[in-house]
């Protein structure tokens, strides 16, 4: 592998054609693997997802061993710095280091708000030299450095100097700091490059397609640039995924609803997820939050409603937790330290320049504080050298009082999400949701994962990340990872696509490029069903409560095509049915439609006897929600006489006591709605390998 | 076809009173959201099918599970090609007896090389990459870096009789392994592998099959067959069955007869003693090497014309075509017909046969002269460059 590159010289923002490769040189590995990677672009910080093994999608770390790298590049002399250490640039270089510009893509200069423009922690954005709309940057660097920085006037070709000229030392005093000016797009540019290079030193090969992350917040000018700045690098955008869409590339794929780790196979069984669920996705950016409840219908998505909002973000969290430290050093070693307001983000009127470089090294200390808070139960540290006045700091923090410091932040997360339900956008009890999937690093936290479950009323056997136990040791669930595992599945899916002859291949491929012909851009708009259709088998079933979905319907009601499921849609399933032994013996299937529901219900639990002296405390009162169903219309029947059936052994070997010496037949239903809404519904005998075909009827529902 | 979602519910018995409702002919199912209600999340192997389904199939499962079948073939053909690599070509895991694992490595000139590699259902017919493929495994099992943590169990007390010295079979697997890679040992060890030394034994004898009635064919059939990997050229034309044709019958025995075979028997020879320096020793081992090789070799050809003998005084079928010959000649002779060229007389045979030799004779005479004639030639030839050399040197002298 060649060494990184961190001397700005070696990295160009001009197309790989231009310059001599230095991958072209390293042994082309010979593996089947995709050379598509997938890159989660948030504001703050990124991450590369690329194929390890075949059809396991990673996370993958960049030569700095970080999975999560900084969304920040820094100037320094002659030296540009990238990611993380550019992040760390941010003490004491900060004009120079050029932060959360992925926002200000595809903007207009005078649309900034005025926290943006005037910002002190890091390279303020100002208009462009002879472009007054364009956001750009200025940096200062030495004289002879930077040739990736292109030149302001587009039509003059980068130069190759650097390669001729002798190596200038760094403090040559014939070098004069000079003004470069980058746009936001040259800035991305670079920044998508060092990625891009991560992930071919990684894979050993050349990165043929990206597929990258978008916020829902996007334009189409951003997108635009977004194109733009891959296609300056030369690499080729396979599609730009919304942030939903990438997660729900994970979610549903095979290696997401298996299981968690470390489980034996009964546990497995249980924990699996249902292929078809409806999901709410919880994106806690640092400085937004995006919900979205998802309806999946076995592997394929979409969103039933969406909210976002910047008023809640990580960010909040990070300010509470430096003026916590900031008191505590103060409190410590008595030297005083005014950090910024929380959740003002505005610089105190009389902070000065050692404070804010205080502040700044403490918010770089903090990520690692918590991360050890996500990954174990007990306290975290907080170590920063020579925080202010050459006094060092150490301090930690136990998760109970983080949870209490970021109480706000989860209060006002749980208040979105009920926000969400209740919209009216979407007729969704917080009861019938299947699944919570956690997006972005704060939501790592496990304590937000608590106080969502208490206050949003969702079941109790909710599947969540941490109730599956795939959060830590790099599960399936990593929140810091899944959207960028997410693209790298997708693109995954569109290299397959990349690579075939067959024109139906290509005009799918050019369905996922961002103006789609009307065609393909119509197969996105899909008819959808409103009610769940199912299969009654009437009868009396065991361990039924009085109000149990059994009860209701009288019988076993098995969903086929559940509300919500993208038109034409098809499920199978196969269960055992018992049947009466004798001549008499006969298997009934009623396809019913049917609305399901959530009863509400408000009981009194009545209070120990040991209380009762307080008289003037009231009846705690606790509401159970119960799914219910109604059988709407009765769409057939089917009934036959089994053929196939199967007598189990009396005994000792039986399986239970309860199966013993009864009759079962296995019988298959296959359910087809089509897009004019007509329905077939196949109910079949499969019998293990019997000669005798088995029996069947079938309900057929004309078009709409 | 969808893939099939198995439940672990049973449902219950219909009651004795069930009475299914009364389904309404105008019953159809709510309404569904309209197109562009929603909009699907374009990620995911699943949009893929039914962007497919939508594009391509007109909303058809039909079509559509008519592609993926097509798709299936054409990646599991795909698949076909590159498995191929991980197949073990037959070479299944042979059970290893007490006597194997017990062979000792100094005797391996006795041991049966493809019992011990587990290839003894297909001894000379293993391909070379067989070969490599059941010496990787054996080595897997036996190498003596992988029995080092068993050996302690093994080596107890309690377990008599259990084999020990894995060591020792982990040498006879790398013996077994050098004699059959290399072409020229092998080719050796073939000669006298054990499995056919012991077929060799049960031959049937002529007097065996006339007086137990044994069926000609399948007796023989299957011995010319075992002698026929020794052949030189192949492929060998079979015993073949009683409806043969009389050039296939004569094909057979002409090959038989003239059975060119690659069968050596060095690997008999008694070992040359090499720490002794006595020349002579050497050379009278080696001798008797050497004549015992060839007695045993003329020993096989006698054995193979034997066999061929046999089959040949035995063979139905040659009488057969015998008779029908016979019946062929008196058809002939009773259906003459007038065209046909009168048969020659004793006298006139005789006169041919005269003819005949004396053209032999005048031949003999003609090259005998011509011999002579190129005798002369060359001792003339001979004298005249004796000539030449004499003058030539005469000249030299003179010029000096």
């Amino acid at each position: 592998m060649a060494p990184r590159k961190q001397n700005g010289a070696s990295t160009n923002v001009s197309t790989r054609q231009a310059t001599p490769a230095p991958e072209e040189v390293l042994p082309k590995e010979i593996n089947s693997l995709p050379p598509v990677i997938g890159i989660n672009f948030g504001n703050s910080y990124a991450s590369i997802g690329a194929f390890t093994k075949e059809s396991v999608v990673e996370c993958i770390a960049n030569e700095d061993g970080e999975r999560q790298i900084a969304c920040a590049i820094s100037f320094h002399n002659e030296e540009l710095y990238i990611g993380n250490q550019a992040k760390a640039q941010l003490v004491k270089n900060a004009a120079n280091t050029i932060t959360g510009f992925r926002n200000l893509l595809g903007k207009k200069f005078s649309s900034l708000p005025k926290e943006v423009t005037e910002n002190t922690t890091s390279c303020q954005p100002i208009p462009f030299p002879g472009q007054p709309e364009t956001i750009g940057y200025a940096v200062s660097v030495l004289a002879s450095a930077p040739s990736h920085v292109v030149s302001p006037n587009p039509s003059v070709p980068p130069s190759a100097a650097p390669s001729n000229a002798p190596t200038p030392r760094p403090s040559s005093p014939s070098q004069a700091f000079e003004t470069r000016y980058l746009t936001v797009r040259e800035v991305t540019a670079i920044f998508l490059r060092s990625l891009v290079k991560s992930a071919e030193d990684f894979l050993g090969k050349t990165v043929e397609g990206i597929v990258v992350t978008v916020p829902a917040t996007f334009t189409e000018e951003a997108k635009d640039e977004l194109e733009g700045a891959a296609k300056d690098i030369g690499v080729r955008v396979l599609q730009l995924l919304d942030e939903a869409g990438a997660a729900a590339g994970v979610t549903t794929s095979e290696a997401w609803t298996a299981a968690g780790a470390g489980t034996d196979e009964e546990q497995a069984a249980q924990l699996a997820l249902l292929p078809d669920r409806t999901q709410l996705i919880v994106d806690l950016g640092s400085s937004s939050l995006s919900l979205h409840l998802l309806s999946i219908r076995q592997g394929l998505a979409y969103v039933l409603a969406h909210s976002s909002t910047s008023s809640v973000g990580s960010q909040a969290i990070d300010d509470k937790l430096i003026a916590f430290f900031a008191t505590d050093f103060t409190k410590k070693t008595k030297v005083a330290l005014s950090v910024s307001a929380p959740s003002s983000g505005k610089p105190l009127p009389n902070q000065s320049v050692h404070d804010a470089r205080a502040e700044a090294k403490l918010r770089l200390a903090i990520e690692h504080t918590k991360r050890t808070l996500s990954a174990s139960p007990g306290a975290a540290t907080c170590s920063v050298e020579s925080l202010k006045e050459g006094v060092d700091f150490n301090g930690s923090i136990n998760r109970l009082r983080f949870d209490m410091i970021a109480a706000p932040v989860y209060a006002a997360v749980a208040a979105e999400v009920t926000k969400l339900l209740t919209s009216g956008e979407v007729t969704l009890d917080a009861h019938q949701i299947d699944e919570i999937v956690y997006v972005g690093g704060s939501t790592a936290l496990p304590g937000l994962d608590q106080r969502l479950l208490v206050e949003c009323g969702f079941r109790e056997d909710i599947a969540t990340p941490f109730a599956r136990g795939v959060v830590v040791g790099g599960g399936v669930g990593d929140p810091t990872t899944v959207l960028a595992r997410g693209c790298a599945v997708q693109a995954g899916c569109l290299w397959a696509l990349v690579g075939s002859a067959s024109k139906e291949d290509a005009e799918l491929l050019e369905s996922f490029s961002r103006h789609p012909e009307t065609k393909a851009a119509k197969a996105l708009d899909v008819r959808a069903t409103t009610r769940t259709i199912g299969v009654v088998f009437p009868g009396e079933v065991d361990g039924a409560d009085e109000d149990s979905i059994e009860k209701q319907v009288g019988g076993l009601f098995v969903p086929l095509i559940l509300h919500e499921t993208a038109l034409p849609a098809r499920r199978a399933v196969s269960l055992d049915v018992e049947v009466a032994e004798g001549s008499g013996a006969k298997v009934v299937a009623e396809v019913w439609e049917v609305e399901e529901g959530v009863k509400v219900e408000k009981i009194v639990i009545p209070r120990d006897e040991e209380d009762a002296e307080d008289e003037d405390e009231e009846d705690e009162e606790d509401i159970v929600k119960k799914p219910t169903l109604v059988k709407k219309s009765l769409l057939g029947v089917v009934e036959f006489a089994p053929k196939l059936a199967i007598k189990t052994a009396k005994g000792k070997g039986a399986a239970s006591s309860r199966t013993q010496g009864k009759t079962y037949t296995r019988v298959q239903v296959v359910g087809v709605v089509g897009v004019d809404g007509k329905v077939d519904v196949d109910v079949e005998e499969v019998g293990a390998g019997a000669d005798v075909q088995g029996a069947k009827g079938a309900v057929h529902v004309p078009a709409l | 076809m969808a893939s099939v979602q198995v439940l672990s519910v049973v449902a219950p018995v219909v009651p004795g009173s069930y009475k299914a409702e009364n389904v309404a002919s105008s019953s159809r199912i709510s309404p569904p959201h309209p197109s562009g209600h929603r909009t699907l999340l374009p990620v995911g192997p699943a949009y893929l099918s039914q962007l497919r389904l939508a594009l391509h199939h007109n909303n058809e499962f039909s079509s559509f599970d008519l592609h993926l079948a097509a798709e299936r073939e054409r990646l599991a053909a795909l698949h076909g090609n590159d498995a191929v690599g991980e197949d073990d070509l037959g070479v299944g895991d042979e059970e290893e007896t007490p006597e194997l694992l017990a062979l000792d490595p100094k005797e391996w000139k006795k041991q049966d090389n493809y019992a011990v590699l587990g290839l003894s259902h297909l001894r000379y017919k293993a391909t070379a990459e067989q070969i490599k493929i059941a010496h990787r495994k054996k080595v897997l099992k036996h190498h003596p870096d992988k029995k080092a943590g068993t050996t302690s169990t093994a080596n107890s007390l309690y377990l008599d009789g259990v084999n020990t010295n894995d060591d020792a079979f982990f040498k006879c697997i790398q013996k077994a392994h050098e004699v059959l890679t290399n072409p020229e040992k092998r080719r050796q060890y073939d000669s006298v592998d054990h499995a056919f030394l012991e077929a060799e034994e049960e031959l049937p004898t002529a007097s065996e099959i006339k007086n137990k009635k044994l069926d000609f064919f399948k007796t023989l059939g299957p011995v010319f067959e075992m002698y026929s990997r020794f052949s030189k050229v192949q492929p060998v034309p079979g015993l073949g069955q009683n409806d043969a044709t009389k050039q296939e019958v004569e094909a057979f025995y002409d090959f038989w007869y003239n059975f060119d075979s690659w069968r050596s028997f060095e690997w008999l020879d008694k070992e040359v003693n090499e720490g002794s320096d006595s020349r002579d020793d050497k050379r009278y081992t080696e001798k008797k090497n050497k004549a015992e090789r060839a007695r045993r070799k003329k020993e096989d050809i006698a054995k193979v014309r034997g066999l061929v003998d046999m089959a040949l005084s035995l063979d139905p079928r040659i009488k057969r075509i015998k008779e029908e010959e016979k019946a062929a000649r008196e058809a002939k002779k009773k259906g003459n017909t007038p065209g046909a060229p009168a048969k020659k007389t004793k006298q006139q045979e005789e006169e041919e046969k005269k003819k005949l030799e004396e053209e032999a004779k005048k031949k003999e005479e003609e090259e005998a002269a011509a011999r002579a004639e190129a005798k002369k030639a060359k001792a003339a030839a001979a004298n005249a460059a004796k000539k030449a050399r004499r003058q030539q040197r005469a000249a030299e002298e003179a010029a000096a």
